[in-house]
């Protein structure tokens, strides 16, 4: 079993779904790899990048999810996502004006909406796990 | 006997009309297609959050917090019912039914001594109960347009929902909408949304991986994890219902549409033999004249 089949789903579309080698899923209380033969988990999402690998531990496609749930059984892992973005077309600038735009104002909303878009920046700027 | 001007104008107006009315077939049928993928779209998380809901769903012991989404509050005398309509009409009795469906719902209701507060989506439904029961509508939803904006005006709906749940406003929810049965069907339904109903979702799982479930590692832990869950489940139901009206509004109107064009193609034949016929007996008419003229001489 060389490979395990991925799920990405967002409430509008199946985003991704092919045969992959290794998943990095960013868990609540940290991240997780997910490799062919995972043990069964559930666990929730917290913001951040979902890395996704090819056979040869090569780095296929990287997304930034908002939070959601993820399911693994050793054959499959399904992400549930509530957004999804594909990294590259993420855009620090337009990112930052939001953060700035939201910066000031106190409500439970606007603090989610900042913990989100403080994430996508960190997602943008850090290359970890870019290569294995 | 009308005159052959005034039955041409006639049929040229049931002409025109017809043109219309053809036009908004295809366009209906177009869209319907595309809010039907939509719909199957939407289809693999709805269902998978369901499953994980249904194998979580037992693990809720207390009646507290976002939990109480599951258990509810433990009363039943306060009631939300939220009509969904479409926004525009010209789509057979699709609207109609909904308002008569909820009206009666809501009549049974306080028949029962319940209190019950309106939440229209849709225009339809909205006017409907701004002249019907306008002190007992709380909020509506208008123009949501699911097929462009999607998933985000589904949170509107829901946000709106949780918060007068969690102040303590109502106990349960009910959701009236057009079910899609196939592009030519719609089925009136309605779904108690608040609190979950998950007798029906967890016995389907049941068969199939009650084994299963037990050897599932949860990460933080399954109380964390339903808290999450509960609140995305309500709104993604939301989006479902949504969705699932939008298709039937295209296919209530491509079916209206449809036998309207078939109707103005009938009265055309029937304007166009009268058209004739009238013509016939003026020329029949003028004829008779001419000859008995020309005996005379």
């Amino acid at each position: 079993m060389t490979t395990i089949s991925f799920d990405l789903v967002s409430p509008e579309n199946l985003i991704f779904n092919d045969e992959v080698g290794m998943i990095i899923v960013p868990g609540k209380d940290g991240d997780f790899g997910v490799l062919p033969g995972h043990s069964k988990v559930m666990s929730s999402l917290r913001p951040g990048r979902v890395m996704v690998y090819g056979e040869g531990k090569n780095l296929l496609k990287s997304f930034f999810v908002s939070g959601g749930f993820a399911e693994v059984n050793p054959e499959k892992c399904i992400v549930l996502a509530e957004s999804v973005d594909e990294i590259n077309t993420l855009e620090k600038s337009a990112i930052e004006k939001e953060i700035q735009e939201l910066e000031g104002q106190e409500t439970d909303k606007v603090n989610e909406q900042m913990i989100i878009a403080q994430a996508k920046i960190d997602a943008l700027n850090s290359n970890f796990y870019e290569k294995i | 006997m009308p005159s052959l001007k005034d039955i041409k104008t006639q049929i040229n107006s049931v002409v025109s009309t017809k043109k219309i009315t053809t036009a908004m077939k295809m366009v209906a049928a177009s869209k319907l297609r595309r809010s039907q993928e939509k719909a199957v779209a939407a289809r693999p998380y709805s269902s998978r959050l369901e499953e994980m809901l249904s194998s979580l769903a037992s693990s809720a012991a207390s009646g507290e917090g976002v939990i109480k989404l599951l258990t509810g509050t433990g009363n039943d005398q306060n009631y939300v019912v939220v009509p969904v309509s479409a926004d525009r009409g010209l789509c057979g009795g699709f609207n109609s039914s909904i308002n008569r469906e909820t009206f009666k719902l809501v009549k049974s209701l306080e028949k029962d001594g319940k209190n019950v507060q309106l939440m229209p989506v849709g225009k339809k439904s909205r006017d409907f109960f701004n002249r019907a029961m306008k002190d007992q509508i709380v909020e509506s939803f208008i123009d949501l347009n699911i097929s462009n904006t999607g998933y985000e005006s589904a949170l509107q709906v829901s946000n709106k929902l949780q918060d007068l749940y969690f102040d303590g406003k109502f106990d349960k929810c009910i959701l009236v909408f057009n079910k899609f049965k196939s592009a030519i069907s719609q089925e009136v339904t309605q779904q108690q949304l608040i609190p979950l109903d998950v007798s029906e979702s967890s016995k389907e799982d049941k068969k199939d991986d009650n084994a299963a479930k037990a050897i599932y590692d949860y990460e933080p832990d399954e109380e964390t994890i339903l808290k999450d869950l509960l609140p995305k489940n309500v709104s993604i139901q939301i989006f479902k219902v949504l969705l699932e009206s939008d298709a039937g509004e295209h296919g209530a109107r491509m079916a209206a549409m449809d036998n309207a064009t078939r109707n103005a193609g009938e009265m055309i034949d029937g304007l166009t033999l009268k058209y004739n016929r009238t013509r016939q007996a003026f020329i029949t008419k003028e004829l008779i004249e001419i000859i008995s003229g020309a005996e005379s001489i």
